[in-house]
C-alpha cells in the first residue's frame, strides 16, 4: 500500500473518530446522569465528570420497591416479546419477499403494493381495531397478544427491505443451482438466505428494535402489570406533572438501551462479515 | 385372576371419603369469613408519589386483607388508556383521576354514579370537606367522585437567587411579593444575564395552561360563561390576563423563553420567583436547593389559587361483582381516614378538613403554606369539554408568550375556536 | 423446472395469512370507521357518510400540520438520506477502528424516542442546556432553538439526524457490500477516481437499497410524531404540529373522535401514496444486473 494511501486513511480514520466522539456525546450525557446523585444533575456549568458517582439510580430502577414498576419483570417481558418477535418478522418476511423479487405469478405487483401501501397508515389508527380484534381473540395481557401484532407492524417493512435486497443477488448462482434440479424451497434455504445475511441482520435489528421500544400497544393491550414490558414500566419513573426525575430515567434508558446495543454488535458481525458474492462467482 | 372387588371398593372407599373430606373443609370454610377480594386499582402518580403510594397501600392491605392490584400510568396515557379499557369492560374497579376530567368521563358514560345513600352510608359527607373539592365530583346533579387531596399552585422563591440580587433580609430571608407589582420590581431586579426573575409552569411557561387558569380566575374571567356554553375569553378580563402573559416575556423580559426546563431552571438557581405546582416541592428538597413556599402572589384582583383534586372514582363495569365494590369503598374510607400520612409523606394536602389542624402539618412551612391558600381555592369549570379546550389553548397563548399574536386578536380566535367545540 | 404453479403462493402464505388478520382486517375497519361517528367511549357509532372528511377541509389546524409535515418531510431528506450514506462508503473503505465507528453511530438508534427527546431537550435548553452554555461562552448568540418558529422544525431535523443515521448506515453498509470489490478495483486500474467510481459504480448498483431508503424514510417523514411531541408538543404555537399528532389528540385526548381520526389517517394514506409513486416514478430503472 502506497505512503499516500496510508496517511489518507490515518486522516480519514482520525477525521471519522473525532466524528463519532462527537456523536456520541448526548448518549455519554445520558449515561453521565445517570450516575450522577440528584442534587448534581441540574448544574450550571454541565459537569462531564460524575464525581462522587453512585449507582443508586440503578439499583432504584431494578430493585424499587414499587410494586407496580417490577423493572426486572419488564425486562424479561421484553425479551420475550422482541425475540419473538424478531423470529416471526424474518421467517415471514423472508419467505414472502423471495417469490416477489424472483418469481412472476398472479397478483405479485398487487400484493407487494398492498404491502409497501399499508406502510403508510399511521399505527395510531389501527391501534382500537386492533384491541377489539386482540380482545375478543383473548390475547390481551398475554405474550402472543405482543408478539402477533408487534410482528405484524414489522411485517410489510421486511418484505419491502428483503425484496429490494434480494433483486440485488447475481441470479447466476439461483439458475446454477435451478439447472442442477434444486427446487424453490432448497434454493431458497440454501443459497438466498446465506446471501442475504447482512440484509437479515439489519431486518433483525429494526424487527427487534420496533418491538423493544413500542409504548402505545403495549399500554392498551396489557392490563396486568406483570406483563407490562419495559417502556411501559420505565414510563412509572417519570415523575407526574412532567417534574422529571433524570437519575432514575437515564439509568432506566442506558439498561434499555443494552439489548439493543447487544444485539446490533451480534448482528452486525453478521452484517459485516456477510458472505461476498464475489466469493462464490467461482 | 386379581381382586377386583376389594380393590374397587377400597377406591370406592377413597373416592367416597375424598369427597367427604372436601365437603366438609368447603362447608367449615363457608361457615367462616369469605376470602376478601383483589381489586384493581389505575392511578397516574408516577415517580416519587407513587412510592408513598405503594407503603400505604401495603399498611392498608395489612389492616384489611384486602389486596390491590395497580396500574400506574403517566396521566395522559392513563386517560386515553381508561377511555379505550372501559368500553371494552377491561376497566379498573377504582380509578383515581383528577377532578377535571371527571365531566367528560361522566358525559360518556366512562364512570359510575355514586348514590347519595351509598355514599352517606359509608361516612362521607360534604361538610367534611372543602367545598370546592366535593363540587369538584359532581356532574350534572349526579357525584362521581370523592375527592382525596388537592394539588395546588405554591410560589418558590429561590433564596440564593434573592441573595444575591439583594432582595433578602439580614437574617438571609428573602421578601416575599404579594401584589403585581412587587413581583414585576423584583424580578427585574433579578433578571441579568442567564438569570430570571419570573415564571410560572413546571416546563413551557409559554404554554402552561393551569398557570393562565389561574391568573384569568383571579381577574374574574374563566373559560366559559357563567353558562357553561359560550366561552369568556373573548372578555376584556381575559385579554388583560393575555397581556400580562405577553408582557412578561416580551416588554418586561423577566421570564425564560418559551420552552424552557422552569424547574431545572429554578434548581440552578438561574429563577428567581417560581409559580409551579406543590407537587414538585418534594423533588426540590432532594435536589437540595435553597428555598422559600410562600402563597400565590395577588396577580389580579382576587388572591385566586388554582387547585386540581385528585378523585377517587368507580369506572363502569357490564357487571359490580358486590364484593369487590365493598373492598374499593373500603379503600376510599381507609386512605380518607390516614390522608394525614400522605399529605405528611407526598406533600399533598388532604380535601378534608379534620387533617389540617393536624400539628404536623401545620409544623412544616411548605404545608402551612398550602394550607393557608385553602380559603381561595378553585377548579376548572364542570364542562365535558373543559379539556378539550384546554388543549386548544396551549398553542394559542404560546404564541402570545412568543409575541407572535397580539393578545387581543389571539384570545378572540381561542374564543371562536372553542366555541366551534363540537359536543 | 420443479416449480409448482402453488409455490409462490405457499412463500407467500404464512405472511399474508399473518398479515391478513393484523393489519388488513383492522385498517378496513379503520376505514369503516372514518365513514362513521365514532367515539372512543360509545359503543354505537352511525353512519355519516363523508362528514368526516369534509369537516378536514374546515379543520385549520389540520391543514397546517398537513403542511407542516410535508416541510419536513422534504427539509429532512437530504441529511437524513445523505449523512449516513456518506459515513457508510468512507467506513466501506478500510478505515481502522471499524467497529467501534459503526457502534458510536448506530448507538442513538438503540435509544427510545422519549429518552432522545428528553437528552436534546436538555441539551438545547435555553437556559441550563449544555449547548446553551458552551454556545455563550463561545460568544454565539444564544437563541431558544426549540421555541422559535422559524429554527424549531431544524432543530428537531437535527435531533432525528442524530438519532437514525447509525440504521441507515447499517442498511447502506449491507447494500455496499454487495458490491463485489473487483468493480472498483477495475475501475481503479481504469483510472477511475473516487468520486467517479461512486457515481458510475456504487450508485447504480446501490440503487435498489436507495430507493427503499428514501421511501421508508418518506413514508417514515409523514407518520413523525414522537421525538416532535417530545421536543416541541407541536409548539411553539402550531410550528411544529404534524398530520400524526393531531390525528393522536383526536383519537386518544381532546375529543376521542375515533371517526375523525381515521379520516385524518387516510387522507394522509393518499397524500404519501401520492408522494411514494413519483418518487418510484423518478427513480424507477434496473433494478437487476
Amino acid at each position: 500500500m502506497s505512503r499516500a494511501v496510508r496517511v489518507w486513511r490515518v486522516l480519514l480514520t482520525g477525521l471519522l473518530v473525532i466524528m463519532a466522539i462527537a456523536w456520541l456525546l448526548p448518549a455519554v450525557w445520558v449515561l453521565v446522569t445517570s450516575l450522577k446523585p440528584t442534587e448534581n444533575i441540574v448544574r450550571v456549568p454541565p459537569e462531564w465528570i460524575p464525581w462522587p458517582a453512585t449507582i443508586g439510580h440503578y439499583g432504584e430502577v431494578l430493585f424499587s420497591s414499587s410494586r407496580t414498576a417490577r423493572i426486572g419483570r419488564a425486562f424479561f417481558n421484553s425479551i420475550v416479546v422482541s425475540l419473538g418477535s424478531v423470529a416471526v418478522v424474518v421467517l415471514t418476511s423472508a419467505m414472502a419477499a423471495y417469490p416477489l423479487a424472483r418469481m412472476r405469478f398472479r397478483g405479485r405487483d398487487l400484493v407487494f403494493g398492498l404491502l409497501v401501501g399499508s406502510l403508510m397508515v399511521p399505527n395510531a389508527v389501527i391501534l382500537v381495531p386492533q384491541y377489539v380484534l386482540v380482545q375478543r381473540l383473548g390475547w390481551l395481557s398475554t405474550y402472543q397478544g405482543l408478539i402477533v401484532p408487534e410482528a405484524a407492524m414489522t411485517f410489510a417493512f421486511g418484505v419491502f427491505l428483503l425484496r429490494q435486497f434480494f433483486l440485488t443477488i447475481p441470479s447466476e448462482l439461483e439458475d446454477a443451482a435451478r439447472i442442477d434440479g434444486a427446487d424453490p424451497w432448497q434454493i431458497f434455504t440454501r443459497i438466498v438466505l446465506p446471501l442475504s445475511q447482512p440484509v437479515l441482520g439489519a431486518l433483525a435489528i429494526f424487527a427487534f428494535r420496533s418491538a423493544w421500544n413500542d409504548f402505545l400497544w403495549p399500554l392498551i393491550a396489557v392490563n396486568k402489570p406483570d406483563m407490562f414490558p419495559l417502556p411501559v414500566a420505565l414510563a412509572l419513573l417519570r415523575g407526574a406533572y412532567a417534574a422529571e426525575s433524570y437519575g432514575p430515567i437515564m439509568a432506566g434508558a442506558v439498561l434499555s438501551a443494552l439489548p439493543l446495543l447487544i444485539v446490533f454488535l451480534v448482528a452486525n458481525r453478521r452484517i459485516v462479515e456477510g458472505v461476498r458474492v464475489s466469493a462464490l462467482k467461482g | 385372576m386379581s381382586q377386583p372387588t376389594p380393590s374397587v371398593d377400597r377406591r370406592r372407599f377413597l373416592q367416597g371419603a375424598a369427597l367427604g373430606a372436601t365437603a366438609f373443609a368447603l362447608g367449615a370454610r363457608s361457615a367462616s369469613a369469605q376470602p376478601k377480594p383483589t381489586i384493581t386499582y389505575w392511578n397516574g402518580l408516577t415517580g416519587a408519589d407513587g412510592k408513598i403510594m405503594d407503603e400505604l397501600i401495603d399498611q392498608f392491605t395489612r389492616e384489611t386483607g384486602i389486596r390491590m392490584e395497580q396500574q400506574r400510568i403517566v396521566w395522559a396515557d392513563l386517560y386515553a388508556k381508561l377511555q379505550v379499557a372501559v368500553p371494552a369492560d377491561e376497566g379498573p374497579d377504582l380509578a383515581l383521576i383528577h377532578t377535571v376530567e371527571v365531566p367528560h368521563f361522566a358525559s360518556d358514560g366512562i364512570l359510575e354514579p355514586m348514590a347519595d345513600a351509598a355514599t352517606g352510608a359509608k361516612g362521607f359527607k360534604g361538610e367534611d370537606y372543602l367545598p370546592s373539592t366535593w363540587q369538584g365530583g359532581m356532574y350534572q346533579g349526579k357525584r362521581y367522585s370523592i375527592p382525596l387531596d388537592v394539588p395546588q399552585h405554591v410560589l418558590y422563591i429561590n433564596t440564593k437567587v434573592m441573595k444575591e440580587a439583594g432582595l433578602a433580609g439580614p437574617d438571609g430571608k428573602p421578601k416575599v411579593p404579594g401584589t403585581r407589582d412587587e413581583v414585576l420590581a423584583m424580578a427585574k431586579k433579578i433578571t441579568k444575564g442567564d438569570t430570571f426573575g419570573f415564571a410560572i409552569g413546571t416546563t413551557n411557561p409559554g404554554r402552561y395552561t393551569w398557570g393562565f387558569h389561574n391568573l384569568l380566575w383571579q381577574n374574574g374571567a374563566n373559560v366559559y360563561a357563567a353558562d357553561l356554553k359560550k366561552s369568556g375569553l373573548a372578555e376584556p378580563a381575559a385579554i388583560e390576563v393575555a397581556e400580562f402573559w405577553s408582557s412578561i416575556q416580551n416588554q418586561h423580559k423577566i421570564a425564560p423563553p418559551a420552552n424552557a426546563n422552569c424547574r431545572d431552571a429554578f434548581i440552578a438557581s438561574k429563577l428567581g420567583l417560581w409559580i409551579a405546582g406543590s407537587w414538585n416541592f418534594t423533588g426540590l428538597r432532594d435536589a437540595k436547593v435553597e428555598f422559600v413556599a410562600a402563597p400565590v402572589p395577588r396577580i389580579f384582583k382576587q388572591p385566586v389559587v388554582w387547585t386540581m383534586p385528585h378523585q377517587f372514582t368507580f369506572p363502569k363495569k357490564k357487571a359490580v361483582d358486590a364484593a369487590k365494590r365493598d373492598a374499593a369503598w373500603a379503600h376510599i374510607r381507609w386512605m380518607s381516614d390516614h390522608v394525614a400520612e400522605w399529605t405528611l409523606k407526598a406533600g399533598q394536602v388532604s380535601a378534608l378538613r379534620k387533617p389540617h389542624s393536624d400539628s404536623r402539618i401545620t409544623g412544616d412551612p411548605v404545608l402551612k403554606t398550602l394550607l393557608g391558600q385553602a380559603g381561595t381555592w378553585q377548579s376548572g369549570q364542570p364542562t365535558p369539554k373543559w379539556v378539550a379546550a384546554e388543549n386548544i389553548t396551549r398553542p394559542i397563548i404560546e404564541n402570545v408568550y412568543i409575541g407572535q399574536r397580539p393578545a387581543a386578536a389571539a384570545m378572540g380566535d381561542l374564543a371562536k375556536q372553542i366555541n366551534a367545540l363540537p359536543d | 423446472m420443479r416449480r409448482g404453479a402453488f409455490t409462490p403462493y405457499l412463500f407467500l402464505a404464512p405472511g399474508l395469512a399473518l398479515f391478513a388478520v393484523f393489519r388488513v382486517y383492522p385498517l378496513l375497519e379503520g376505514l369503516w370507521l372514518s365513514f362513521t361517528n365514532a367515539r372512543l367511549g360509545r359503543a354505537q357509532q352511525a353512519f355519516v357518510g363523508a362528514a368526516n372528511y369534509a369537516r378536514l377541509l374546515d379543520d385549520t389546524r389540520f391543514h397546517v400540520s398537513l403542511w407542516n409535515t410535508a416541510y419536513y418531510t422534504v427539509a429532512s431528506t437530504v441529511p437524513i438520506l445523505a449523512v449516513p450514506l456518506l459515513l457508510a462508503v468512507l467506513l466501506n473503505r478500510g478505515v481502522a477502528m471499524r467497529t467501534f465507528l459503526r457502534g458510536a453511530f448506530f448507538f442513538p438508534f438503540t435509544l427510545s424516542v422519549v429518552t432522545v427527546g428528553l437528552t436534546w431537550l436538555w441539551l438545547l435548553d435555553p437556559v441550563i442546556g449544555p449547548s446553551t452554555y458552551y454556545l455563550r461562552a463561545a460568544g454565539v448568540p444564544v437563541r431558544s432553538w426549540l421555541a422559535d418558529p422559524a429554527t424549531a422544525m431544524w432543530a428537531i431535523i437535527l435531533t432525528t439526524v442524530w438519532w437514525v443515521t447509525g440504521y441507515y448506515l447499517v442498511i447502506y453498509l449491507a447494500g455496499l457490500q454487495d458490491i463485489p470489490r473487483e468493480l472498483y478495483e477495475a475501475a481503479a486500474i481504469d483510472g477511475a477516481g473516487g468520486w467517479r467510481s461512486f457515481w458510475s459504480i456504487t450508485m447504480p448498483l446501490l440503487r435498489p437499497v436507495f430507493l427503499f431508503v428514501l421511501v421508508t424514510h418518506v413514508i417514515g417523514s409523514f407518520q413523525i410524531f414522537g421525538q416532535v411531541f417530545v421536543l416541541t408538543g407541536g409548539g411553539p404555537g402550531d410550528a411544529t404540529r404534524t398530520v400524526v399528532q393531531h390525528l393522536y389528540e383526536t383519537a386518544f385526548q381532546n375529543f376521542f373522535h375515533f371517526g375523525s381520526a381515521s379520516a385524518m389517517a387516510w387522507v394522509l394514506f393518499v397524500v404519501i401514496l401520492v408522494f411514494s409513486l413519483l418518487q418510484f416514478r423518478l427513480l424507477r430503472g434496473h433494478t437487476q444486473y
